[in-house]
C-alpha cells in the first residue's frame, strides 16, 4: 500500500516537471518583448531595457531561466507583479482561499445534486429515467457563464431583494461567506453535477446486479435498508472519486463565474493579469493551478485505492 | 417512496432493447437535424440575414417587433443578424479547430497505439502534461500569449483538444492491432500504412466518433467563454459569447440581448451533445469511465 502511493506520486513529478515547463515557456517565448512588458510601458530607454534584462536575467541562455525561475517557484516566490510591484505570492495567497472556498462549495452541491439525481433515475427509472436524463442533457449544454448571466439577469428582474455581487471573507463569517458565494457555485456545480448524476446511476444500477444485493433482498431486509446500506454505501465510492476527477473543470470555470460574479478569487485575478498583461502573475496561477488539479487526481487515485479493495497496483 | 426493486439489465426483456436502440437512432436524427438547421442558417447568412449586422440605429435596445425580431441591441444593431453572422465565426472556428484537433489526434494516437514501447510512452507522456492544463485555464493563457486573432483561436483549441481525441484514438487501436484478421492481413504482405488504416482504424472508428461530436460541443463552450471574456474573435465581427457579454450591462432594460445569445450558444451546444448522446446508444459505446 505504502509503496503504491509513493509510485502515484513518483509518476506525477514528471507530470509537474513538464507543467512547469509549459507555463514558463508559453510566457517567454511569446511575441513581443518580455522586458518591455516588465518595464511597464512601451517607449522607455534602451539603457533602461537594459538593466530589466539584466536584473531579471533575461541575458542568460533560457534553460538558465527556467531553472531559476523553477527554483524560486518552489521556494514559492514567483517574481514581483509588473503592475503592482508587490510579490506576486502575497497578492495570490489570499485569493487561493476564495477559488478553493467557491470551488469546494460548488463541488458539495455537484455530489448532492448529481447523486440525488443519479440514485432516483436508477431507482424508478421510467419516467422519472426519462426526466433525469432530459434534465442532465439540458444542463450539459448549458455553459456555465451563460447560466452564470443568466442568474443574473432574473435576479435583477425578478428578485431585486436578492444582493448579488458582494463576498464576505470567510475569516470574518464563515456562514456570510458561504451564504454569499450560494449562487455563483451552484452556477459553477450544475455542469459537474451532471456527470456525477451520470456516474451515481450507472454505480447504482452495476451494484444493484451484484449477487450480494440479492441475497440480502432474498433473505428478507427491507427496500430501504438495501438501499441505504448496499446501493448507496457501493455507489458512493465512484461518485467522489468523478467529483475529485472534474476539479479541472471546476477551477477552469471559477475563471468565468469569478469574472461574472465580481468575487475576489483567483480566475478573476488571472482575468485581469491577462488584461493588464502581468506574465509573472499568469505564469504563477497557470502553475499553481496545473499543480493542484494534478495533486488532486493522484488523491483520488490513491482514495479510490483504498476504497476499492479489487483495484490491485 | 415507492418500494418497487430494481429493474436490472439482465432483467430486461429483449424488445424493450430493440425499442431503445429505434429511439436512439432517432435521436441521431434529431441531432443531425439541428445541424442541419444550424449550418443552413449560417452558410447561407449573408443572404438570409435581413439586416447589416454592424448597422447601428438609433432604434436602441428595442424589445421583439415585425421589423426586428429579436429587437436591438444598445447601439441599435438587430439581434438577430448578429446572431446568424456572429454564428458564421464561432462554428467556423469550431469546426476547423476540431477538425485539426482529430487529425493531430489521429496521427499520434495510431502511432502511439500501434508502435507502441518506447514511441507510446513519449508520446503519451507529453500529452499527459497538456491533460494536466484546465481546458478552459490553458486556452486563455494560450490565446493570451499568442492574441485573440481567428487563426490563433483555432490554433489554440486544437491544441488544447488534441490529447483527450490521442487518447480516444490509442485505446481501441492497442487491443485491436492484436487481433487475427491483421495478423492475416499482415502475412499477406499488406503495408504498414494500409495496415492501419483499413484494418485497425475501422474498428476503432466508434468512440472516435461519440468523442469528436462530444468535443465539438467543448469547442462551442471554449470559444463562446472566451469571447464572453474578451478574448474572441476580435471586433466589428459579432459572435456570440462577445454578445452576451456586451448585453450584461443592459440586460435588466433589454433582457432579449442576453436571452438570444444565451439561446444561440445553447443551441449549438445541445445539437452536438444530442448527436453525441445518440451516437453512444446507436454505436454502443461504453459511456463510463
Amino acid at each position: 500500500m505504502t509503496r503504491l502511493v509513493l509510485i502515484r506520486f513518483a509518476l506525477a513529478v514528471p507530470i509537474l516537471l513538464g507543467v512547469s515547463v509549459a507555463a514558463f515557456a508559453l510566457m517567454r517565448l511569446l511575441p513581443g518583448d518580455f522586458a518591455q512588458a516588465a518595464a511597464g510601458s512601451a517607449n522607455v530607454s534602451t539603457e533602461m531595457l537594459e538593466k530589466v534584462r539584466r536584473d531579471l536575467g533575461l541575458d542568460q541562455p533560457i534553460w538558465v531561466q527556467y531553472l531559476a525561475w523553477l527554483g524560486d517557484a518552489l521556494r514559492g516566490d514567483f517574481g514581483t507583479s509588473f503592475v503592482t510591484r508587490r510579490p506576486v505570492t502575497s497578492e495570490i495567497g489570499g485569493r487561493l482561499g476564495v477559488t478553493f472556498e467557491l470551488t469546494a462549495l460548488a463541488a458539495l452541491m455537484a455530489m448532492v445534486m448529481g447523486g440525488l439525481t443519479g440514485l432516483a433515475s436508477a431507482r424508478f427509472r421510467g419516467h422519472t429515467d426519462w426526466i433525469v436524463r432530459l434534465w442532465n442533457g439540458l444542463m450539459l449544454a448549458i455553459p456555465n457563464f451563460v447560466v452564470g448571466t443568466l442568474i443574473v439577469l432574473l435576479a435583477g428582474l425578478y428578485f431585486p431583494q436578492i444582493r448579488i455581487f458582494y463576498f464576505v471573507p470567510f475569516t470574518e463569517d464563515p456562514l456570510g461567506s458561504i451564504g454569499s458565494l450560494l449562487l455563483p457555485a451552484f452556477a459553477l456545480s450544475l455542469a459537474v453535477s451532471v456527470t456525477v448524476s451520470e456516474n451515481t446511476r450507472a454505480a447504482v444500477l452495476e451494484v444493484a446486479s451484484q449477487d450480494f444485493v440479492m441475497v440480502a433482498r432474498a433473505k428478507g431486509l427491507r427496500p430501504r435498508t438495501v438501499l441505504r446500506n448496499y446501493l448507496v454505501r457501493n455507489a458512493l465510492t465512484p461518485v467522489i472519486t468523478v467529483t475529485g476527477l472534474q476539479i479541472a473543470q471546476l477551477l477552469g470555470g471559477s475563471i468565468l463565474i469569478e469574472t461574472i460574479f465580481a468575487i475576489p478569487g483567483m480566475g478573476q485575478y488571472l482575468f485581469d493579469s491577462i488584461t493588464s498583461r502581468d506574465y509573472p502573475v499568469i505564469q504563477a496561477i497557470v502553475l499553481t493551478t496545473a499543480a493542484v488539479v494534478v495533486l488532486v487526481n493522484v488523491l483520488v487515485d490513491i482514495a479510490y485505492i483504498r476504497a476499492d479493495a479489487r483495484v490491485e497496483g | 417512496m415507492s418500494d418497487t426493486d430494481f429493474v436490472t439489465d439482465d432483467d430486461a426483456p429483449l424488445p424493450q432493447r430493440r425499442k431503445a436502440a429505434n429511439g436512439d437512432r432517432w435521436m441521431v436524427g434529431l441531432g443531425l437535424a439541428m445541424l442541419a438547421l444550424m449550418l443552413i442558417l449560417t452558410l447561407l447568412g449573408p443572404l438570409i440575414a435581413p439586416y447589416d449586422p454592424s448597422m447601428t440605429s438609433p432604434n436602441s435596445l428595442a424589445p421583439a417587433s415585425a421589423q426586428h425580431w429579436l429587437g436591438t441591441d444598445s447601439i441599435g444593431r438587430d439581434i438577430l443578424s448578429r446572431l446568424i453572422i456572429g454564428g458564421r465565426t464561432t462554428l467556423l472556428i469550431t469546426v476547423v479547430a476540431v477538425c485539426l484537433a482529430l487529425a493531430a489526434g489521429l496521427v499520434l494516437g495510431l502511432t502511439a497505439g500501434y508502435i507502441g514501447g518506447a514511441v507510446d510512452q513519449v508520446i503519451m507522456r507529453v500529452l499527459d502534461v497538456i491533460f494536466a492544463f484546465p481546458v478552459f485555464l490553458l486556452a486563455i493563457a494560450v490565446v493570451a500569449a499568442l492574441g485573440p486573432t481567428v487563426p490563433n483561436l483555432i490554433l489554440t483549441i486544437a491544441i488544447v483538444y488534441t490529447p483527450i481525441l490521442a487518447r480516444v484514438v490509442r485505446a481501441p487501436v492497442l487491443s485491436v492491432k492484436s487481433w487475427d484478421h491483421v495478423e492475416a492481413a499482415r502475412s499477406v504482405g499488406v503495408s504498414e500504412f494500409r495496415l492501419v488504416t483499413r484494418h485497425i482504424l475501422p474498428l476503432a472508428i466508434s468512440p472516435i466518433l461519440v468523442q469528436v461530436s462530444l468535443t465539438l460541443a467543448n469547442t462551442i463552450f471554449t470559444v463562446t467563454a472566451l469571447s464572453f471574456l474578451g478574448l474572441g474573435p476580435p471586433p466589428p465581427d459579432p459572435n456570440w459569447g462577445g454578445m452576451l457579454a456586451e448585453a450584461r450591462q443592459f440586460m435588466e432594460l433589454a433582457p432579449l440581448t442576453v436571452i438570444a445569445p444565451a439561446g444561440a450558444i445553447v443551441f449549438a451546444t445541445l445539437t452536438f451533445i444530442v448527436l453525441a448522446n445518440g451516437l453512444r446508444e446507436m454505436l454502443d459505446v461504453a459511456g463510463k469511465r
